[in-house]
């Protein structure tokens, strides 16, 4: 190959690979950022309404719970018995893990909180035994 | 005196057919490489997967060159064939001249069978299948902007062309020498079974030796191309991707440059389709399979076939050295374009991108990401670029193989 041939298939190559690869990426950046527009749109959408569909379902609740027990002490009264010394950060803590057992749909209610009486060494070797993980 | 004399000739056959006879200094000289080589895989730790199975392929060849022979037929005559076979009972028969001769089949070496993997570009894209698998395109997704420095790293590969076509090697063979730019090993493979085979050895252990070089050669043209003040940029954190936009930007991609580009549909395919089975959730035990056994599997016959194409005769060479030092100037030239364009992003977004984050667009994943996190810190201890790097360094996994697909396209 002379020179000539060398420096005009060296350039026609960059060139070409130059735009090429460029375009080809770019054209991808375009589609990317449209779907993702598109998706992130539809699903910010989408939550938004499941958001919306939830709190009109509490509020309802609330409002059903309210003429239901209009005569009775709001939930912290509710909740009497929690034995002294439990603080009330246990006590959300509780609250929040029962509520994740059973959801919104059943209606559970926490009645009292008590600290578990001191189990025997053996039982807390066995008890530890069995919720280890594999 | 007979048992003597038999006694001798086994010896003797032994003798000449032993590597005392049978290797020359070449091959000396490169068990003493492949040495060099178990020295950096095993101590130095640099890209020991690949680098021991390569060390390990060159050893064997260079001890044992018949490894990698080809099956052949030899035909025989009747008198030929009872000598050395003791039967013609078995062999197909060949009629010349009105002679019969028999087909006495030669096995060919282990490697030999292993290595068509490589040379019908079979593991390559079986390794981008495990890598696909393994790749998480999130940062990529939320940056979709990344892409450009995923394609400004290929930058490279076009200028190496260039400088190799000037070296006095062929259209085919400085495209092969080009993609070393790439910091892609696979496809780096892929593209000189397809344009160059004859210089697969030599491009494989430059491309994989300079992919484990990222740390030492990317960090001081990272430092020289910017300033204090751009390296120590804080990028703002990336968006969170839901899951549906995951699962399809594979599909999207591979619909886009297949239809483009259809060279490189095997590799950005099966990379894609490996991204797709990790995404869907659906597929665990594949996606696991493609990450772990399937890949390792497919390294340990890589490796080893891509070592054993490095015989003395071929890697001892003058164009051996050139392609060394070619390799060295796409990386490097890849490396500089990815951290200019950085620099260009930065002035465009108004100081919000760290242009070291370009410097990751020239794939090596992960460890390129890694490096432009490392050499961020240096400035700023409490910035963390590897999530922002990541986003370049899988565009450039793109980016190579439509470079590939442009290569194998234009000079094939």
């Amino acid at each position: 190959m002379d020179l000539m041939g060398k420096f005009t298939i060296s350039a026609s190559m960059l060139l070409t690979g130059f735009a090429i690869v460029f375009g080809v990426l770019l054209l991808l950046i375009f589609i990317i950022w449209l779907y993702g527009t598109i998706v992130s749109n539809a699903q910010n959408k989408s939550t938004q309404r499941k958001a919306e569909k939830e709190l009109k379902k509490q509020k309802q609740i609330i409002a059903e719970e309210k003429t239901k027990t209009k005569s009775k002490p709001a939930f912290e009264k509710q909740l009497q018995k929690v034995e002294t010394g439990v603080s009330d950060e246990v006590v959300a803590v509780i609250s929040a893990a029962v509520y994740t057992m059973y959801g919104s749909k059943q209606k559970v209610k926490i009645k009292s909180i008590k600290r578990h009486k001191t189990q025997s060494a053996w039982a807390r070797a066995g008890l530890l035994e069995s919720n280890q993980p594999f | 005196m007979e048992i003597f004399e038999r006694f001798w000739n086994a010896i003797e056959g032994i003798y000449q057919g032993s590597g005392l006879v049978q290797l020359d200094w070449r091959n000396y000289v490169m068990i003493a490489v492949a040495c060099a080589l178990f020295y950096l895989a095993i101590k130095k730790q640099f890209e020991p997967l690949l680098l021991l199975p390569i060390a390990f392929g060159m050893l064997l060849v260079n001890l044992y060159p018949a490894i990698t022979e080809a099956p052949q037929t030899t035909l025989m005559s009747a008198a030929e064939c009872i000598k050395a076979k003791g039967t013609t009972e078995g062999y197909a028969t060949t009629v010349i001249n009105n002679v019969t001769y028999y087909n006495v089949p030669h096995y060919g070496g282990l490697l030999y069978y292993l290595y068509q993997g490589v040379k019908l570009g079979i593991y390559p894209p079986l390794i981008f299948l495990g890598v696909g698998a393994m790749t998480d395109f999130g940062p990529l997704i939320a940056n979709p902007k990344s892409f450009i420095l995923g394609a400004a790293a290929q930058i490279g590969i076009f200028i190496t062309f260039i400088g190799a076509i000037f070296l006095g090697f062929t259209g085919s063979q400085a495209g092969a020498i080009g993609i070393i730019g790439g910091a892609d090993g696979p496809t780096a493979i892929y593209v000189t079974t397809k344009l160059a085979p004859e210089l697969l050895g030599s491009i494989a252990i430059a491309a994989y030796s300079y992919m484990a070089l990222v740390p030492i050669i990317q960090p001081p043209i990272m430092r020289a191309l910017t300033t204090k003040k751009e390296r120590a940029v804080v990028m703002e954190q990336l968006r969170p991707v839901s899951k549906l936009e995951k699962i399809i930007f594979p599909v999207i991609i591979v619909v886009v440059i297949s239809i483009l580009l259809p060279d490189a549909a095997p590799l950005v395919g099966m990379l894609m389709f490996g991204n797709l089975l990790k995404e869907s959730g659906v597929c665990e035990r594949i996606s696991k399979t493609a990450q772990n056994e399937l890949m390792n599997i497919i390294t340990i016959f890589l490796g080893t076939t891509v070592g054993a194409t490095a015989t003395g005769v071929n890697f001892l060479s003058l164009s051996t050295l050139k392609i060394i030092a070619l390799g060295l100037i796409a990386f490097m030239m890849g490396t500089a374009c990815g951290v200019l364009f950085g620099k260009v992003m930065y002035k465009v977004t108004g100081g919000k991108v760290n242009p070291l984050i370009g410097s990751a667009g020239v794939s090596a994943v992960p460890m390129a990401a890694r490096v432009s996190q490392r050499v961020g810190q240096e400035e700023n201890p409490g910035n963390f670029l590897l999530m922002h790097a990541m986003g370049p360094n899988v565009a450039g996994v793109i980016g190579s193989a439509v470079a590939a697909g442009v290569l194998m396209n234009v000079l094939k």
